[in-house]
């Protein structure tokens, strides 16, 4: 392949944040046509280089470079102007405004001054069109879920034509069959010339997407290789820095106690007769397909939201629907699917991010006791390998992997004796992973129960006890002990009525 | 291409100031603001007379109070987000409220001095229901406060002063105690308690996640309703302090005093480095921002500047000091973001 297929380049990129080096030495280049993968660790640095080259961020030392020119001192419009269109690991849309709106942010089709709504309507179809994908151009974006929300995202950026498309981590909120569309997405994008970067830590995924992969490790580049031929274990090595542990057989043990939450025949705009229950000392899992009901089933048992009709019961006692705080009181715990709208309060430390929850434990007479937040923020921080500076550090600055792991870190603070985990490992690397997996499992050790959704069905197959399938808003399925196993979770996740 | 060396040090242990973005601003902003004022205290102490005066200092002190009792509070009602624009009209009518219960009410004093309190805490908490339960936004609730009070005041009084029987108390509060003007002695201790609420109570910090993030604020456990009722309810006691030792200070209680206070304060807070967006502030910032402000109005008024014109001068300098504080954040951001 000759330089001028090169669309984007790093040379000798570097790149500090304050007490870390995000970006050290790097050199970096993607050609027309191809896909790219970039691995790594939480924190490796990742999003930093995918921020360099869509000007978001701009290089301590070294160059950037689009289609040729030098991004030093370039904003994003004008990076956006080169032909680099990005999707960001946070989500970045306008909740309040309709899909249709959203992905024409800025730029608005007119004519006459006044804004063309009748283009921007089929615009819009044809953008979500040509991803595949079926949603409502009129609705509002925030009345869609994570999921949605990414493939609006994505169809934002296919739709600007451009010559480089960045996807940082675009489907860690979509189950199977989302993916498949995505990865269809790319690969056709690809075929027309367009170079394309890809963040993900799902390996079967990027086997399916990329031609090379590019390892980062600490903000070095370790190796840039092609995916093909490299087997899975070279590969997270390569990321980890030291040979991944084996993964022992996880035993499963349904638990025979009596329900400490369940609930029967919830009725709401999601959730259509659906019962549930859920025992100390087990990993519940929850599948099902996007729009199953899987968020809106924690919402209502944590009482977030208050079903139409129906029954909860905590511990045997029938409770109000709909009593968030008095649940939270009596032991409940939830961790939110969208961290950043509904988990994260960036502008302040992780740790106090962390003993949020429950900020008694760590005063005393009423008064907060540094000493103590320090020490259980700290104690936290190394229990679930979160990798901050330093422990007041605020939490926005962290990769997403590891404000993820404050957030779950929350709830440990808490001490919570049900622990509703929505999308816990979303944006998780494989060994952080595996540690939120181990948590859990110490959690139902230890006699509490865990309530784990995903839309990764392999994980769900991978960690939980039982598991239980929704559909339509409806339990479908359960299945307990050996009875799961992968294909057959898969195909009743996605089974039609 | 391929290296496998070793990997640079581990974030945990690199550098100390690591990742304090938004301290690091706001402590140059607050160093900002101390040069700022020392400048003006070296301009002022050339060019006006009487400006290092130890009566003018202690009047300095006095004004510094009207602004800063109610600047603490409005500090933490900005971070969570929210802003109380009644403050103005409510020390006026307190103090208007203290006049009529002694005088034409002839309720006892001390009483009545208790009733001030509860009204102006009971308003503020009402202002802050109406922003919890129903959602209406703090600016609009609070605009209905600010036109109600003063209109009640102004009703209340035939927009006249109505006097006040003088006795010891109203003198202590008007007067000084050991040579320090007692106002300001109030605002101090007032300063010490949220210095410590905001910082070492579960509800400080709680205000500062609500304006950070009140969803995550929510589902992390936060009563964001209870909170933001008692952000309010201390806006609303403070400026009925305020009334009591305005009402004191004139001898009567005047419905058409403390114009415009609400802005004074809001921009003293906002010189100070707290974010109109929320989630950001600093105290120790107010205090500085109430000295600037104080500092700018007393030296207009000793150069003999024209008073309509002061309203001018004043307008450009607040908007000019917030302006630096910005870029100066943009410039730290851009360097480490
Ligand atoms: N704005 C910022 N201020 C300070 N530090 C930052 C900032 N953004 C990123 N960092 C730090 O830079 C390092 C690299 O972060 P980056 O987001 O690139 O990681 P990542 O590889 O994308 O990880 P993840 O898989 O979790 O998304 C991390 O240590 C992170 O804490
Ligand atoms: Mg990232």
């Amino acid at each position: 392949m000759s330089n001028t297929d090169v669309v984007a380049e790093v040379r000798a990129g570097t790149k500090r944040y304050p007490g870390v080096t995000a970006l050290s030495d790097v050199d970096f280049a993607v050609r027309r046509g191809e896909v790219r993968a970039l691995l790594g660790k939480n924190g490796a640095g990742k999003s930093t280089l995918i921020k360099v080259l869509s000007g978001a961020e701009h290089l301590d030392s070294g160059e950037a470079l689009v289609r040729g020119t030098s991004l030093a001192g370039l904003g994003t419009r004008d990076v956006a102007a080169l032909g680099v269109a990005t999707v960001y690991q946070e989500l970045s849309l306008v909740p309040e405004m309709t899909v249709a709106e959203n992905l024409f942010l800025g730029a608005w089709p007119r004519s006459r001054g006044a804004l063309d709504l009748r283009r921007m309507r089929a615009g819009a179809k044809e953008a979500m069109a040509r991803i595949g994908v079926d949603i409502d151009v009129d609705s509002p974006v925030g009345a869609l879920g994570s999921a949605g929300q990414q493939l609006v995202e994505i169809a934002r950026a296919v739709a600007q034509r451009p010559t480089l498309l960045i996807l940082d981590e675009p489907t860690s909120s979509l189950a199977a069959a989302e993916v498949r569309q995505v990865i269809d997405v790319v690969r056709t994008v690809a075929e027309q010339g367009v170079a394309v970067i890809y963040v993900s830590h799902r390996m079967d995924e990027i086997r399916q997407v990329a031609d090379t992969a590019t390892v980062v490790r600490d903000g070095r580049i370790v190796e840039t290789l092609p995916v093909r031929t490299a087997s899975t274990h070279e590969i997270v090595a390569m990321m980890l820095g030291t040979a991944p542990e084996a993964v022992a057989a996880r035993t499963r043990r349904p638990s025979a106690e009596p329900p400490v939450l369940s609930a029967r025949a919830l009725v709401s705009d999601r959730l259509n007769g659906l019962d549930i229950d859920v025992r100390p000392g087990e990993i519940l899992g929850i599948a099902g397909v996007l729009g199953s009901g899987r968020t809106e089933t924690l919402r209502a048992l944590v009482g977030l939201d208050r079903p139409a009709s129906g029954e909860i019961r905590l511990r045997g006692e029938a409770v109000r629907p709909g009593a968030f705080a008095a649940m939270l009181a009596r032991g409940l715990g939830m961790t939110p699917e969208n961290r950043r709208r509904e988990g994260i309060v960036p502008l302040m430390g992780v740790d106090e991010n962390i003993v949020i929850s429950d900020l008694r434990k760590v005063s005393r007479s009423g008064v907060l006791d540094r000493r103590a937040i320090r020490q259980a923020a700290r104690a936290l921080i190394d229990r679930l390998a979160i990798k901050t500076a330093r422990p007041g550090t605020p939490i926005g600055t962290l990769s997403g992997g590891n404000q993820q792991k404050a957030v779950l870190a929350r709830w440990l603070h808490a001490g919570s004796d049900v622990l509703l985990l929505d999308e816990p490992t979303r944006g998780v690397d494989v060994e952080a992973k595996r540690q939120i997996y181990d948590q859990m499992r110490l959690l139902a050790d230890d006699g509490r129960a865990v309530v784990f959704v995903s839309s990764e069905v392999e994980e769900l197959a991978d960690v939980c006890d039982r598991i239980v399938v929704l559909r339509g808003g409806r339990a479908v399925a359960e299945l307990s002990g050996d009875e799961i196993e992968l294909n057959r979770v898969m195909a009743l996740a996605i089974a039609e009525e | 291409m391929s290296t496998t060396t070793p990997t640079g040090p581990p974030a945990a242990k690199a550098d100390a100031r690591g990742g304090r973005l938004g301290r690091n601003t706001q402590r140059l902003n607050e160093i900002g603001l101390i040069g700022a004022i020392v400048v003006l205290f070296v301009v002022l102490s050339a060019t006006a007379p009487g400006f290092l005066s130890v009566t003018n200092q202690l009047a300095i002190l006095r004004d510094a109070a009207t602004i800063g009792v109610v600047a603490w509070a409005m500090t933490l009602v900005i971070v969570a987000g929210e802003i109380d624009i009644s403050i103005g009209p409510a020390v006026a009518f307190s103090s208007v409220l203290l006049a009529k219960a002694t005088g034409e009410w002839h309720i006892p004093f001390a009483l009545a001095v208790l009733v001030c309190l509860a009204v102006g805490l009971l308003l503020g908490a009402g202002a802050g229901f109406l922003r919890a339960r129903w959602g209406i936004p703090s600016f609009v609730a609070t605009l209905g406060l600010w036109s109600a009070l003063r209109g009640l005041a102004q009703y209340m009084t035939d927009g006249l002063p109505v006097p006040l029987d003088a006795n010891g108390f109203l003198d202590v509060l008007a007067g000084s105690i050991l040579g320090i003007p007692t106002p300001a002695i109030i605002m101090a201790v007032v300063f010490v308690v949220f210095l410590f609420v905001a910082n070492r109570t579960a509800y400080g910090r709680s205000v500062f996640a609500v304006g950070g993030n009140a969803e995550a604020a929510r589902l992390a456990g936060i009563n964001v309703s209870r909170i933001r009722v008692i952000l309010f309810a201390t806006t609303g006691l403070l400026a009925a302090v305020s009334g009591l030792l305005l009402a004191a200070r004139l001898g009567s209680g005047n419905g058409g005093a403390s114009v415009g206070l609400e802005f004074d304060v809001i921009a003293a807070v906002v010189i100070g480095g707290t974010s109109l967006a929320g989630g950001k502030g600093s105290l120790l910032g107010t205090l500085l921002g109430v000295a600037f402000i104080t500092v700018i109005g007393n030296g207009l008024v000793l150069l003999g500047v024209n008073a309509f014109f002061q309203d001018v001068v004043r307008g450009v300098i607040i908007v000019g000091a917030v302006l630096i504080n910005v870029l100066l954040s943009k410039r730290n951001g851009a360097r480490s973001a």
